[in-house]
């Protein structure tokens, strides 16, 4: 039998680009056979809002849609699927209770399976890990 | 005549290395990108039984190291890999 690894990651932008990249990882370590715990703080945090469409940053914002097409050619799925994927991989999704304080976000803003913890949980995960991410 | 050497037999199956690999499972993950062909794989491979080999077929290039470590990271075989021009075609043994 194989060891379990654990892959903590924070996602700290809200941008396209980095609302992708947590997730594509993430699919990826829970393929793996990994434990995957994902933190979304800061303008990450927008990311785990229901109905969230991230545009690329600056002036990349306008060929988000050119973006989404390339993606779909080579067969990624756009945000919501991915989530969903992860979801059903069992890929844990944290949302920072001061970043929704800070943001005024609300629990019912946020998708489904999304968990409310503060840094310190975060922290001790991460803690526990064997990789740690930080996308931002 | 030259016998191709038998590698393991399991019940009523038998899988031989030489100039072909055989399998009796087969995935299609061409056109798609990393992670795609990945996560196709670790589905299909829960639905598999232990012993079986799979065949995939990729042409994103990422797939050559990506599938060889995902083998290492799930604890199943990986038997090896034919290219023919862009196409690369893994063998993947179920062990877990």
């Amino acid at each position: 039998m194989v060891e379990t690894k654990k892959l903590a990651m924070v996602v700290a932008e809200g941008t396209f680009d980095k609302s992708m990249m947590p997730f594509i990882m993430g699919v990826t370590a829970a393929s793996m056979g990994w434990e995957v715990h994902i933190f979304f703080t800061f303008f990450g945090l927008s990311i785990l809002k229901k109905g969230a469409k991230p545009k690329m940053g600056g002036f990349y914002r306008f060929f988000t849609g050119m973006m989404e097409n390339r993606m779909k050619k080579v067969g990624l799925e756009p945000l919501k699927e991915q989530i969903e994927t992860a979801r059903e991989l069992g890929i844990h999704m944290y949302a920072c209770s001061t970043s929704m304080s800070v943001m005024g976000v609300k629990k019912d803003d946020l998708v489904d399976g999304a968990e409310i913890v503060g840094a310190a949980k975060f922290l001790d995960l991460a803690a526990d890990s064997d990789v740690q991410l930080f996308i931002g | 005549m030259y016998e191709r050497p038998v590698i393991n037999t399991i019940i009523e199956q038998t899988y031989i290395i030489g100039d072909n690999m055989e399998a009796n499972e087969s995935l299609d993950a061409v056109g798609l990108s990393c992670p795609m062909p990945i996560v196709k794989l670790a589905k299909r491979t829960k639905e598999l039984n232990i012993g079986d080999v799979l065949e995939l077929k990729v042409d994103d290039v990422g797939a050559k190291e990506d599938v060889p470590s995902w083998c290492k990271n799930t604890g199943n075989e990986y038997l090896g890999m034919e290219e023919e021009g862009s196409l690369m075609k893994f063998y993947i043994k179920k062990l877990e």
